[in-house]
């Protein structure tokens, strides 16, 4: 299945894309578009202003992932990661996440040394693969 | 590409043009409230400005939607002030606007340092040095000029934090030599 997202992804977006792969579509295909009136036609939007997948409320995307595919926010691991996530994008300290600005600055980091959106995906996956297994050691 | 450009400081501005029902304020208050945190600065009452990049960009379209769902209007442009000189004052008053608090954590750095020299509860002080660690990266993040401030402002919490760290460490170590 095809996603499509704004181009220029930082940490809400990557982590979006680390999720729909890992435990939605494995299979998934990613676009990356300047204007939403270029988004690719039947991509499922995600972080887009307006989509389902989107900011919600207080929400950032991923938040918002965790609600509509509720086996998903069944999993106490990605609910304390939407929490680092939910830090690292709105900087507001919601939950007071320490992570949540060491992952902000990683995932700036190679942001500014990726080529584009694909490379920075590969990169950051494995990061949200660590943070994963690191969190459920103890999830009960 | 197009956020290569905005990372030099100062190459594009962002602005937000917004109005928002008087009632329920807590709208305006949010808004407000993110834009401060954001070191924006209004031009007049609801046109705020950020210097251009991906964050900002970023920060600054959710707020627009967060705006229009609160029933309000609100458009963002890409802007370059017309003139060198016009350019100059506004990064000239971002950078100002740092200052202040830069210099609040300069005092109360150095208040904190001379304190631990002189020993005492070494555990609320570090507290307080935290806090005060964490305003440090908050109005780092939204230091986009560079206040000449912001340099001092880590020197003085580095220099209290020797002293806490090595303070503690070496007093913890003179007690364990009293046991014997």
């Amino acid at each position: 299945m095809r996603w499509a997202t704004r181009r220029g992804c930082h940490v809400d977006r990557t982590a979006c894309a680390w999720l729909v792969t890992r435990f939605l579509d494995p299979e998934a295909e990613f676009s990356f578009f300047g204007d939403p009136a270029e988004a690719p036609e039947g991509a499922e939007l995600f972080d887009v202003a307006g989509a389902r997948l989107s900011h919600r409320g207080d929400d950032c995307s991923f938040e918002t992932f965790l609600v509509e595919y509720e086996h998903l926010g069944r999993d106490a691991t990605l609910r304390e990661i939407a929490e680092i996530i939910h830090d690292a994008d709105l900087l507001d300290e919601r939950y007071g996440r320490p992570e949540a600005e060491g992952l902000d600055a990683i995932i700036r980091g190679m942001q500014l040394a990726s080529p584009d959106d694909h490379a920075l995906l590969r990169q950051t996956g494995p990061v949200f693969d660590g943070l994963y297994a690191y969190l459920s050691r103890e999830a009960p | 590409m197009d956020s290569a450009v905005g990372r030099g400081a100062g190459a594009r501005w962002l602005l937000l043009v917004y109005r928002l029902p008087r009632e329920p304020s807590r709208h305006r208050v949010a808004v407000w409230r993110k834009l401060k945190a954001l070191g924006a600065m209004y031009l007049q009452d609801g046109a705020a400005v950020l210097p251009e990049n991906d964050l900002t960009r970023e920060q600054l379209e959710w707020l627009q939607l967060r705006v229009r769902e609160a029933g309000g209007e609100a458009t963002l442009w890409e802007a370059t002030p017309n003139t060198t000189a016009e350019r100059e004052g506004l990064e000239e008053a971002f950078r100002a606007s740092r200052e202040e608090v830069y210099a609040e954590i300069v005092e109360a750095a150095g208040r904190l340092r001379r304190k631990a020299e002189l020993g005492g509860d070494s555990d609320g002080m570090l507290e307080e040095l935290k806090k005060l660690e964490r305003d440090f990266r908050a109005e780092r993040r939204r230091d986009y000029f560079r206040s000449p401030r912001r340099e001092e402002a880590a020197e003085a919490l580095r220099g209290a934090r020797r002293v806490l760290v090595d303070g503690a460490s070496s007093r913890g170590g003179a007690g364990v030599g009293e046991v014997s």
